[in-house]
């Protein structure tokens, strides 16, 4: 899960191209969306791409969305349950 | 002098609900549902979403991309029972060929033929060539709000006399592009669009090509349907894809289309009986819309409907659609119904009309809400209802409050110093130089084209401080292509199985000019021209059409980008030239000649015909400037761009343009030091400045001695497929 975290950190940095923010900025358990890291819905839309892409987990409507995208802890969670083993 | 009324005097249609107006008008009346599952390309993983496609085979010329075929299908019945070309076109689209473009990157294909209808400007022209067109064709490329900003633009060519037909109207046809792209911003409902429902949950993407024929006359033509009243535009300058919440930019532009129909709401009672929504079924949109509503018709709400339900939301040809329905309501008594509505949001303010209802529409009011913003509403009335009270107006110099440029050589000093010294300035800035100045955070989803843009506006902010543009008029001959490649690439590559939705807001034409009103809380008009080479020619001749007598500024922006792809594909001069350019211009701009400011006057602006060897287009120009304005002796030296590819009929042109004037002047050719791009008009332009201002030629640049400009300016010549006279004086 740490290191899931870890991951995802990077990850959001590199797809939103967030030039001025460390992984560490990212906190687990503050909201991703609206606060100081400049995230907005455009941006919460690439990262169901990119975790569908890279984790093979679908979040298909703003509801789940709304959930999944509260804390970078709660999307690594939900990534944690969902996601399809790709090579074992 | 009053303006002369303006009359719809011919229609055309191609959409889900049928081919032409008698189709149309069953359709709507036996409230039809066109939306189906999208068949007319394969959809490599899932179920296709439902769509609003059009069924009847629609192939007349396998050559053209669907758009162009859609396109002339609905002009040719617009113009039907016409024996006479319009004197203008303008024509609202968002894609273009890019039908056909899409098909041939998938196919690897390199052949830059296979691209030539790619350019959304090439509807029009297409449009113009086969109609015999010599006049202004213009092309809006708005998003969703593109086919209702034609009919404003097409009402003041109309009033200032430039043109007494002209044909207007939008057109998109399905791609992958907004298929995918707006699916990747869960904007669709799987189940089919329902505006206005508790449970809406998106809309449809479609297609469809929608057309007026409008005609300025003091008298009742013959085969007048209904008038068009007026038009009005606006800009949320809030935010890339969402409304504004209060619906601010809608009112905005409902508000300037009643008022430039000389409808004043204090003073008539129910001035419109019928609003054709745009209410595409999004959740965000159709609240935004009904709050700008309630807001502006205090809880007297006409009767409302969007026909989205049934057909879909065809993007640029979405308000022309619903012109030619309103009309069509005002002519049949009918009011169409708010298909694919079945449990009414209550929370919102307003209440769609659930069934088509047979009632007198005198006049009604039609909505486009596009994104960026951009917002657009026309009011079309019965014949005799208009009112009009309204001085005409001409369109006449607009003086030059600050201007900047961007080329390989640099910012607007390092560009006019090294044009001063005769030295080409074609290559590309860096994107570091591009984003200096600008705030990270606000760059951080831009790419290449739109920093360009913001960079341009920067210079101008500070230029032109205390005074802000309030509208924004931006050509761009090819958009943002690093983000359209980007989307596009991505989608390929991944066997269509993932679409960028940051990409996608970005690849839209009109984003950067949405970026530009963010940038300067410009809530006015925002209109972006795709017109090919002749880009910042349309937006400036398009600014000065639209520019009032005590206006707050505008700001006219030419940009393009090099693309190490798609430009050489796309763009046939970029492909012959030996370096890769790219950059911009733009103006911070006021109505009227203000004392000791320069000044920008688009003078002249028209097509040639196909073969383009006919003089006739040169004699008018000289007849334009000689004659009308009298401006033979206003300027004292030519900068004149013939971009590469139509190098033997520019230059027969320009020899044409000598022996007409009969006077000699030294003449400039800007392409050589700018480089081949499509806007490199709009750097000439910020370059005639500097030289006007320092009233001087150097003898870099005319290779027979400096050149005393004598208190006079410089003229602008833009030669090839359209010509364009732009005059710069001191």
């Amino acid at each position: 899960m740490e290191n899931l975290i870890k991951e995802l950190q990077i990850k959001i940095i590199d797809a939103l191209d967030l030039v001025d923010v460390t992984p560490d900025d990212i906190a687990a358990d503050e909201p991703l969306i609206g606060g100081k890291l400049g995230i907005d819905s455009i941006d919460v839309l690439e990262l169901v791409m990119m975790v569908e892409k890279d984790y093979g987990v679908l979040i298909d409507n703003q509801e789940l969305g709304t959930k999944v995208f509260a804390s970078l802890g709660a999307l690594a969670g939900f990534i944690n349950e969902n996601r399809v083993e790709k090579t074992r | 002098m009053k303006y002369p009324q303006v009359y719809i005097t011919g229609m055309g249609i191609i959409s889900p609900l049928g081919i032409g107006c008698a189709a149309t008008l069953s359709a709507i009346t036996r409230d039809d549902k066109k939306i189906s599952p999208l068949s007319l390309f394969p959809v490599l993983h899932g179920t296709p979403l439902p769509v609003g496609q059009i069924g009847e085979p629609i192939s007349r010329d396998a050559r053209l991309p669907r758009t162009h075929q859609l396109a002339l299908i609905a002009a040719r019945e617009a113009l039907s029972g016409h024996n006479r070309p319009p004197d203008a076109i303008v024509i609202g689209s968002t894609t273009g060929g890019m039908p056909d473009t899409e098909k041939g990157l998938m196919a690897g294909i390199d052949d830059p033929d296979a691209y030539r209808f790619h350019a959304t400007g090439s509807v029009g022209d297409h449009l113009a060539i086969i109609l015999g067109c010599r006049g202004p064709v213009l092309t809006v490329s708005t998003a969703c709000s593109s086919g209702t900003a034609t009919f404003k633009i097409a009402l003041e060519l109309l009033r200032s006399g430039r043109a007494t037909r002209v044909l207007a109207g939008g057109v998109d046809a399905l791609c992958r592009l907004t298929y995918y792209g707006f699916n990747a911003l869960q904007l669709i409902d799987p189940t089919g669009p329902r505006p206005f429902d508790r449970h809406r949950h998106g809309m449809a993407v479609a297609e469809a090509a929608a057309m007026l024929l409008l005609e300025s006359s003091q008298t009742v033509p013959e085969n007048a349907v209904a008038e068009l009243l007026g038009a009005g535009l606006s800009c949320d300058a809030y935010h890339p894809t969402a409304p504004h919440p209060r619906g601010d930019g809608a009112l905005a532009a409902m508000s300037a289309a009643l008022t430039d129909a000389g409808i004043s709401m204090s003073r008539i009672r129910d001035p419109i009986d019928y609003i054709h929504l745009h209410g595409t079924g999004t959740v965000d949109n159709d609240a935004a819309e009904s709050v700008a509503i309630d807001r502006l018709f205090s809880h007297r709400i006409p009767a409302v409907s969007s026909i989205k339900g049934s057909t879909g939301h065809s993007l640029a040809a979405a308000g022309a659609v619903g012109a030619v329905v309103s009309a069509l309501s005002i002519r049949h008594g009918l009011v169409p119904a708010n298909t694919g509505l079945v449990e009414p949001d209550t929370r919102l303010p307003l209440c769609p009309v659930e069934t088509p209802v047979h009632q007198p529409v005198r006049r009604a009011l039609v909505n486009s809400l596009g994104f960026g913003g951009n917002n657009a509403a026309a009011v079309l009335g019965q014949i005799g209802s208009g009112n009009p009270v309204k001085t005409a107006h001409f369109p006449r110099a607009l003086s030059i409050l600050a201007h900047a440029c961007r080329t390989g050589a640099g910012n607007t000093d390092a560009t006019a110093e090294c044009f001063r010294r005769g030295q080409s300035m074609a290559g590309q800035l860096s994107s570091a130089a591009l984003s200096a100045g600008l705030p990270p955070a606000t760059l951080r989803r831009l790419k290449r084209m739109p920093r360009m843009v913001l960079s341009l506006c920067e210079t101008i902010r500070r230029k032109a401080a205390p005074a802000s543009p309030q509208s924004v008029f931006l050509g761009t001959g090819w958009g943002a292509l690093t983000e359209t490649h980007r989307f596009l690439t991505q989608l390929f590559e991944s066997d269509q199985r993932f679409a960028s939705p940051i990409d996608f807001s970005g690849s839209v034409h009109n984003a950067p000019a949405g970026q530009a009103a963010i940038f300067f809380k410009a809530t006015g008009p925002n209109l972006t021209l795709t017109g090919g080479d002749y880009s910042f020619e349309q937006a400036l001749f398009t600014a000065s059409l639209l520019a009032r007598d005590g206006d707050p500024p505008c700001i006219v922006i030419g940009a393009d980008e090099f693309h190490p792809d798609y430009s050489p594909l796309f763009d046939r001069s970029c492909r012959l030239a030996r370096v890769p350019a790219d950059g911009g211009g733009a103006f911070c701009l006021q109505d009227g000649k203000l004392p000791g400011q320069p000044s920008l006057h688009s003078l002249f602006y028209a097509r040639t015909e196909e073969n383009g060897e006919n003089p006739e287009i040169i004699s008018r120009l000289a007849a334009a400037l000689d004659g009308r304005h009298s401006l033979s002796d206003k300027y004292s030296a030519i900068l004149y761009g013939i971009p590469k590819c139509y190098d033997s009929l520019g230059n027969m042109q320009l020899k044409q343009f000598f022996s007409a004037i009969n006077r000699q002047v030294p003449g400039i050719p800007y392409r050589s030091f700018t480089g081949e791009f499509a806007t490199a008009s709009a750097v000439a332009t910020s370059l005639a400045v500097t030289l006007v201002q320092d009233q001087v030629v150097p003898s870099a640049l005319t290779g027979t001695g400096s050149v005393d400009l004598g208190g006079r300016g410089i003229l602008i010549l833009g030669l090839g497929a359209s010509v364009s006279a732009i005059l710069v004086s001191p």
